[in-house]
């Protein structure tokens, strides 16, 4: 995990000093795997250069933009929030932004029961948050200008988990999913294990094979609990715009069969195909780094150096 | 407020809202993420109360409330009660500091420096003249000079540490006496006090009034007054004789004790709270009408013999008002004003502010009555 950690500082620290603001989808507590606080710590100390007229003074530093679904925004308290304001911005995403209906909603005090129905909510909130991400957002704020929070521009996988999920799917899958639908770019570090190894296979296949986890039978032969969850779920209605895992997964499916053909148009990543062939396989971190920052100014999305 | 986005964005607007009025914000840091605040406050100063942070926010509230209403309390209650009290003793000191400071008027001549304005830069430090005998009032004086200058953001003029040597004694002195920045003076009356004639010169100085306007009001004209606090701190041994000291008056006293914790906060707290509260009176004095025919003289502080024989000097005879600040004087005060000083009329800030006719009525009647 610590490998992760400094490939994502070593990918995070030349972007935020070009102005750009970052994503991230982590929660808020301090554990393995979850790499909101070396995020925020980042551009704490990226401003701090920034202030003290040092020779970064006056760079425009950008943010973090923490995409929080409900129910996992209700344990964010005021005091969190605002420990870290100058460095993040939570984007609370609602049941009702979700699209559940008001009769389907689930009061906030009821959020960590294990009912079906909150945790049918709450996997909607997930799938719909990362679709949101993917277009502008614009929150209504009473009695002050809108905020607006800008889309997604490109997203960067690495690791990630294909078990325990809350979702529909595994988190990093559907990131990729929505992503490819938006026909963004999409930098997927495949040699560093995890969810972005697997998406690296399935584009890949190397051995020949289509990597299992990638198919929805797998986790639920593997995860007694996701079985039950879509068993308790099947005849809850979804929000037009959330897929069912069966429909998340196959179109998955599709994406990397035309990333299998043409890897460069699908991935959309700026990079030449052997480049976006090593990307997808280098387990060396400067590598992976230096291609996709290759990629992202041949996007327009970095400043060259 | 810290992470609230309409909070955040009407705290952005505070400084810039409205900018043709004179305006201060004072911003309070109860918590560490209140220097989170937007740019436009974080630049500021934040008040910081001592005893942060609480935790356990609710119990402590509950105790303090139970020891405010004086309810019994447990001793770990007591103990949670004693910590609210000294966050709050903590703020309302800064508090009134910072007013005192921004309240009292700037000198003309202030010089500020080209790079800032008056506005962003706060007044000169509000200073507090300490008055002693050094034969016996030294150890009070210099604990209340220490505790200004180590916990306050005030000045204390002592004239150990502020007439330089070679310096005309005299001269260095009336300059801190009439000083805009001096706000107050705390006398430490100790045996020798009254017998020292620079300390009686001293209070003698600091206890003339001095006047600040005319102010045309209507058809009439008022005097405007001003006379900053004094504190008499009263550190006499026990069995020791003094001659008293006319010139006190009516100021307030205190009793000197090594027992009492904090007797230094308490004394300094109370005289800049004095001194703030003249300011807010002289300020009150624009608004007290003139009466046609009446010479109406409007003093920031409660008369007394001593002080008001400076005032009238220019008007011996003359039938006059003075108008005084706060809700009316005792009966056995103003009885004894009405025999010193038969040919005027006194009356509250409350009074005149108020209804007139009716007090006027009852004035009218004390007066008549043997």
């Amino acid at each position: 995990m610590e490998h992760l950690r400094d490939l994502l500082l070593q990918l995070a620290r030349p972007i935020l000093r070009t102005g750009a603001s970052l994503a991230y989808a982590g929660n808020w507590l301090e554990d393995e795997g979850n790499f909101t606080f070396d995020l925020l710590r980042l551009i704490s100390a990226e401003q701090e250069d920034n202030s003290l007229g040092g020779p970064d003074t006056n760079i425009q530093l950008g943010l973090l933009y923490n995409h929080s679904a409900w129910p996992h925004y209700l344990k964010v308290t005021a005091r969190i929030e605002a420990q870290w304001i100058n460095c993040c911005r939570i984007v609370r995403i609602t049941q009702q932004m979700a699209g559940i209906c008001d009769p389907d909603l689930v009061p906030d005090q009821e959020a960590t029961t294990e009912s079906a129905r909150s945790k049918f909510n709450g996997a909607i909130c997930l799938s719909a948050m990362r679709r949101l991400t993917m277009s502008p957002l614009v929150l209504d704020i009473p009695d002050a200008p809108s905020i607006l929070i800008p889309a997604i521009e490109a997203r960067i996988i690495m690791g990630g988990k294909v078990e325990g999920f809350s979702g529909f799917m595994p988190g990093l899958f559907e990131e990729a999913l929505v992503t490819l639908e938006h026909n963004k770019p999409l930098f997927i570090l495949g040699g560093f294990g995890g969810g972005a190894q697997i998406l690296a296979d399935g584009i890949l296949r190397s051995s020949g094979n289509y990597p299992s986890e990638l198919g929805l039978e797998w986790h639920k032969e593997k995860s007694m609990n996701f079985a039950r969850f879509l068993d308790e779920t099947k005849n809850f209605n979804l929000p037009t715009n959330v897929d069912s895992s069966e429909r998340a997964f196959k179109k998955l499916a599709n994406y990397l069969d035309k990333a299998n053909s043409d890897a460069v148009s699908t991935l959309n990543t700026g990079l030449s195909t052997e480049d976006a062939i090593q990307l997808l396989t280098t387990s060396n971190p400067h590598q992976a780094v230096k291609l996709v920052r290759k990629g992202l100014i041949a996007l327009g999305l970095l400043p060259s150096a | 407020m810290v992470s609230d986005p309409t909070w955040r964005h009407w705290l952005s607007q505070l400084r810039t809202q409205g900018s043709s009025k004179r305006r201060a914000i004072i911003p309070v840091a109860l918590d560490a993420t209140a220097y989170n605040t937007p740019n436009e406050l974080r630049e500021l100063n934040f008040l910081r109360p001592a005893g942060l942070p609480l935790t356990n926010l609710n119990d402590l509230l509950v105790a303090y409330e139970k020891h405010r209403l004086n309810q019994k309390t447990s001793l770990e209650e007591h103990q949670q009660a004693e910590t609210v009290d000294s966050l709050v003793r903590s703020l309302l000191k800064q508090l009134t500091e910072t007013l005192t400071r921004l309240l009292l008027p700037r000198s003309k001549n202030e010089v500020i420096p080209s790079q800032l304005n008056a506005v962003d830069i706060a007044p000169p430090k509000v200073s507090i003249f300490l008055s002693h005998a050094k034969a016996d009032g030294r150890v009070p004086a210099q604990r209340l000079r220490d505790y200004i200058y180590s916990q306050t953001q005030m000045a204390a003029f002592f004239d150990e540490n502020d007439i330089a040597i070679s310096s005309v004694f005299s001269k260095v002195l009336n300059y801190s006496l009439d000083s805009p920045t001096t706000a107050a003076m705390i006398a430490v009356r100790s045996a020798r006090y009254a017998e020292r004639p620079w300390c009686r010169r001293e209070v003698s100085l600091f206890r003339k009034p001095q006047k600040v306007d005319n102010l045309s009001v209507g058809v009439g004209t008022n005097e405007q007054w001003r006379l900053h606090p004094l504190i008499v701190v009263e550190a006499m041994d026990d069995g020791c004789k003094s001659l008293g000291v006319p010139e006190f008056g009516n100021a307030p006293t205190v009793r000197w004790s090594t027992d009492i914790p904090d007797i230094e906060e308490q004394i300094v707290t109370r005289v800049i709270r004095d001194a703030l509260l003249g300011t807010y009176h002289s300020a009150l004095a624009a608004s007290i009408p003139a009466e046609p025919g009446k010479l109406r003289l409007i003093l920031n502080w409660l008369p007394d013999p001593t002080t008001l024989l400076h005032v009238i000097r220019n008007h011996p005879d003359q039938e006059l008002q003075i108008i005084y600040p706060g809700q009316g004087l005792a009966g056995a005060e103003l009885d004894i004003l009405y025999e010193f000083f038969p040919q005027i009329w006194f009356y509250s800030f409350e009074e005149i502010l108020s209804s007139v006719t009716n007090y006027a009525l009852g004035r009218i009647l004390i007066r008549l009555l043997p």
